[in-house]
C-alpha cells in the first residue's frame, strides 16, 4: 500500500492497524446495521490465516495494533483463541475489542478479556438515553448493559473509546453522548456518518442531510474538546466541520474480510475534489447522500489548494498480506512493449508507462535528478530520421524535461537503444491494419471476412 | 428487440486480447489500460454481444468486419445505443489530420456497398475531424443510411458541432464541450446549467450528472436538438455494470458484462445519457448509449 491507497474509496487503510473479522453474529440488531444481509452470508477468518498473518507481522511489523471485531464478536468463543494468539505473538502493542459492550456488563467476562490481552475496548454508543439507545439495537436493556460494562472496564488498566453512528435518529443526541461517555472514563470518541451498504436508496430513511445532523455534531465536538476527549469524525466533508476539522480521519484499519464486503463498500465523490486544499484526507460525500440529497453544490465550501491536486490512484489493490515484492512485480498495461526496455539499470533511468497510440509505442522514461524524457518507436520507415532502426522500428526521443548532466541523457539512451535492438524480433508492430486486410471483391460482391 | 433479448444468447467465440492491441477512448485518444490484459477480452465484444442480443442479421456481422478490416483493427469506435428496450448502433470515423484515406467517408461507404447504401456523401473539402453513421438491425439487408453527422471541431477549446447531413441536404445537429470533471467543474456546472430542456430549480443537479459516473477521465457535456446529454469518458466495468443496471439495459447484456466482468476490467469505458425533463419535473432519460472500438 502507498500512501495514494488512502485517498481509494474501496480500501482507505489506517497503514498501522489490522482488523480481523472473527464471526458474524450479533445479539442487538442496530436499525442501521449494515451487514444485515451479510450476518447471513459472510463467514469469520480462519484462525490459520490469521496466525499466518501475525506471523509476518512479526517480521515485518507491519501493523502496531489489531483490532478483533465482528458482528458481536464477543459472541464468538474462538475470539480468545485469537487474543491469545495476537498477544503472544509479541508483534502487536496492542489489542483492541470492537464491541457493543452488552458482554461486558459480566464482571468475569470483561476480566477474561483483559486477561486474555485486550487493552483497548472501542464499545457502540448510539443514544445518550436507555430509551433512545434501545429503539437504535432494537434490543431493550442493552444500553444499561453497555454503561454497566464501561463501569467494569474502569477496574482494569485499559483504554475505552467510544463509536457513534451518526444518523436522522440520533442527531439530537450527540451532546447527550458526550456526557455519559465522559461520566465513563472514555478517552477518545468516534462518530461515523452513516453509510448505506445494502439499503442504498435508503429506504429506511437514515441518512442525516448535512443543514440537519451537523449543528448537533459540531456541539459535541465542542464538548468533547471541553472535557479533554480526543474526538475523531468519518464519512463528513472537512470543509461542514469549521474548527473540528482536524478530527476528520477517514482512515481505516487494513480489513481481512470476504472480498465480497468491498464490492458493497459505499463509493464517494466532492464537485469540489480538484479545487480544495481537504480533498486527499476529504472523502466528500457518499453516492447514496448525492442520490438522495444533491451534490450540496452550494453548501459545501471547498478550501483553495495551495498545491497540485493529482486524480485519485484507482489501480490494482494489494492485500493485507500481499508482500512488497508481490505489489512491485504487478504488471502494468503493455507487458508485451514493457518487456523491450525490461532490465533497465535504475541509476541509468526507469520506465514511468507505455502508451500506445495510432502510429507509436511512448515510453515515459525519468532519469537523474527529476529529467525525464519520452523515447518513441514508430513503424520502420528508411526515409523518416531516427536514431536508431530495428526490425520493427524507427527509434527517437522527445519531450525532453528538467536538468541532466549530458553523459546520463546519453547512458540512459545507450541502455534503451541496446535492448530495443535485442529485443525487437519483428513480433511486435505498429501496423494499424496487421491480421486484417482488406479482401478483394468486384463492386457489390459479398466477400467472405474471416 | 428480437425474443432473444430475453433468452440466454447463443455464444459465439470471444475475441481476446492481443499484444499488438490498442485501446482508445471514444474519441480515438489513447489510453493506458487499468490492468494486464493478457487473456482478456476486446471491447469489440460488446459489440458482437449487442448484435446477438438484438439477433441481428449475419449481413451486419459481415458489414461490420468489412468496416474493421477497411478502417483497421482499433480505428472504429462503436456505440450501441439504447432507448425504452430498443437496441441499436452508430459507428464513428476520426481522422483530425486527414492523413488516413481508409477512414474517409468514401471510402468507409465503398466497404459497405455490398450491404447497404448511404442517401448522401460527404464532401471531402468539409472540414470535419469524424463521421458517424447509424446502423439498425435490418440495415445490412440492403438498407439505406439516410443520415451522415458530420462533426467539426472548435477552435482550441475540446469540442465541436455537428451537422445532419442527408438527402435534404445540411443541417446543424448538436454542440458538444469536452471537460475534465475534477479541475474543469465550474465549467462543466455551467455547461449543464445552460439548459432550455431542464429546469434546476425544479430539478436537483445530481439527477442529471450521476455521482457514480464523475470519476471518469472526461466529461462531455453536449446541447441538443430535444434534449441535453452528458458523456462519461474513461469509465472501469464496475462503472459501466451500474450503467447497465441504472438504465435498464437488456437482461442478456448485463449477464454478459457481469460473466465476463474479470475480462473487461483492463478496459475503460465511454458512456453518455440524453436527457430532458418532463411537465411534472421529473427528469427523463431520453436515450443512452455505451462505446468501445472494434
Amino acid at each position: 500500500m502507498n500512501d495514494s491507497a488512502l485517498r481509494d474509496q474501496v480500501h482507505p487503510t489506517r497503514f498501522r492497524d489490522l482488523a480481523v473479522t472473527v464471526d458474524f453474529h450479533c445479539n442487538s440488531a442496530c436499525t442501521f446495521c449494515i451487514v444485515q444481509e451479510g450476518m447471513n452470508n459472510y463467514r469469520g477468518v480462519p484462525f490459520e490465516r490469521f496466525a499466518a498473518i501475525a506471523d509476518e507481522n512479526l517480521r515485518s511489523h507491519k501493523y502496531d495494533r489489531v483490532i478483533f471485531t465482528g458482528g458481536e464478536v464477543t459472541l464468538e468463543e474462538s475470539l480468545f483463541q485469537f487474543v491469545t494468539y495476537a498477544r503472544n505473538s509479541g508483534g502487536f502493542r496492542h489489542v483492541r475489542l470492537q464491541t457493543n459492550g452488552r458482554k461486558l456488563a459480566d464482571p468475569a467476562f470483561t476480566r477474561r478479556l483483559v486477561d486474555a490481552g485486550i487493552d483497548e475496548f472501542f464499545v457502540s454508543i448510539h443514544g445518550d438515553t436507555a430509551e433512545l439507545h434501545d429503539q437504535i439495537t432494537q434490543r431493550p436493556g442493552s444500553f444499561d448493559e453497555l454503561v454497566r460494562g464501561l463501569e467494569n472496564l474502569s477496574a482494569h488498566p485499559v483504554r475505552r473509546m467510544t463509536n457513534t453512528v451518526v444518523h436522522r435518529t440520533n442527531v439530537k443526541a450527540f451532546e447527550g453522548i458526550v456526557e455519559v461517555a465522559q461520566s465513563h472514563g472514555v478517552i477518545e470518541m468516534e462518530f461515523w456518518n452513516y453509510l448505506p451498504m445494502e439499503d442504498h436508496d435508503d429506504e429506511a430513511n437514515l441518512i442525516a442531510p448535512l443543514t440537519n445532523g451537523l449543528p448537533s455534531l459540531l456541539g459535541a465536538l465542542d464538548r468533547c474538546a471541553e472535557f479533554g476527549i480526543r474526538s475523531v469524525t468519518k464519512y463528513v466533508p472537512q470543509c461542514m466541520l469549521g474548527a473540528h476539522g482536524d478530527t476528520l480521519d477517514n482512515s481505516q484499519p487494513d480489513t481481512i474480510i470476504v472480498e465480497t464486503f468491498w464490492d458493497e463498500f459505499p463509493r464517494f465523490a466532492c464537485l469540489y475534489e480538484a479545487e480544495c486544499e481537504h480533498s486527499e484526507e476529504c472523502l466528500g460525500l457518499s453516492h447514496d447522500y448525492v442520490r438522495k440529497f444533491g451534490w450540496e453544490e452550494t453548501t459545501l465550501t471547498p478550501v483553495p489548494r495551495t498545491r497540485p491536486w493529482t486524480p485519485r490512484d484507482v489501480g490494482v489493490q494489494g492485500r493485507p498480506d500481499e508482500s512488497p515484492a508481490e505489489t512491485a512485480q504487478a504488471p502494468g498495461g503493455h507487458p508485451a512493449w514493457e518487456a523491450l526496455l525490461e532490465g533497465l539499470p535504475g541509476d541509468a533511468g526507469r520506465m514511468i508507462r507505455v502508451q500506445l497510440s495510432r502510429n507509436e509505442a511512448r515510453f515515459s522514461l525519468e532519469f537523474g535528478e527529476g529529467a525525464s524524457l519520452d523515447l518513441v518507436l514508430a513503424s520502420r520507415d528508411e526515409d523518416a530520421p531516427a536514431l536508431l532502426r530495428t526490425t520493427s522500428f524507427n527509434v527517437f526521443y522527445s519531450q525532453v524535461n528538467g536538468s541532466y548532466e549530458p553523459p546520463h541523457l546519453e547512458r540512459l539512451l545507450r541502455e534503451v537503444c541496446d535492448r530495443i535492438e535485442a529485443r525487437d524480433d519483428g513480433s511486435l508492430s505498429l501496423d494499424s491494419r496487421k491480421g486484417l486486410v482488406q479482401l478483394k471483391r468486384e463492386r457489390n460482391e459479398r466477400p467472405q471476412v474471416v | 428487440m428480437s425474443e432473444a433479448a430475453t433468452q440466454s444468447v447463443v455464444a459465439r467465440p470471444l475475441v481476446p486480447t492481443t499484444e499488438e492491441d490498442r485501446y482508445f477512448d471514444y474519441c480515438l485518444q489513447p489510453y493506458d489500460p487499468v490492468r494486464d490484459p493478457r487473456g482478456k477480452l476486446r471491447s469489440e465484444c460488446l459489440l458482437w454481444n449487442s448484435l446477438d442480443v438484438v439477433g441481428a442479421p449475419p449481413s451486419l456481422d459481415a458489414a461490420l468486419r468489412s468496416v474493421q478490416a477497411t478502417a483497421g483493427r482499433d480505428m472504429t469506435v462503436f456505440g450501441i445505443k439504447h432507448h425504452a428496450g430498443r437496441l441499436w448502433w452508430e459507428l464513428y470515423f476520426y481522422d483530425r489530420l486527414k492523413e488516413d484515406s481508409a477512414v474517409q467517408a468514401d471510402s468507409i461507404i465503398e466497404s459497405v456497398s455490398p450491404w447497404f447504401s448511404f442517401a448522401a456523401q460527404p464532401r471531402e473539402t468539409v472540414p470535419y475531424f469524424m463521421f458517424s453513421f447509424d446502423l439498425f438491425p435490418d440495415t445490412a439487408e440492403g438498407g439505406e443510411v439516410d443520415v451522415v453527422n458530420l462533426y467539426l471541431p472548435y477552435y482550441e477549446v475540446q469540442g465541436g458541432r455537428s451537422y445532419k447531413l442527408s438527402a435534404a441536404g445540411l443541417e446543424m445537429d448538436n454542440v458538444y464541450r469536452f471537460l475534465h470533471p475534477k479541475t474543469e467543474v465550474r465549467e462543466m456546472l455551467h455547461e449543464i446549467h445552460q439548459s432550455v430542456f431542464v429546469d434546476f430549480s425544479r430539478v436537483s443537479l445530481s439527477q442529471v450528472l450521476l455521482p457514480e459516473l464523475i470519476d471518469c477521465n472526461r466529461v462531455c457535456v453536449a446541447k441538443k436538438r430535444f434534449a441535453d446529454a452528458i458523456y462519461y469518458s474513461g469509465i472501469d466495468v464496475g462503472q459501466l455494470l451500474y450503467f447497465f443496471r441504472k438504465f435498464e439495459y437488456p437482461e442478456a447484456i448485463q449477464s454478459f458484462v457481469m460473466e465476463h466482468r474479470s475480462e473487461f476490467e483492463h478496459l475503460r469505458f465511454d458512456v453518455g445519457i440524453d436527457y430532458s425533463m418532463r411537465p411534472d419535473g421529473s427528469v427523463e432519460m431520453v436515450k443512452s448509449g455505451y462505446y468501445g472500438t472494434i
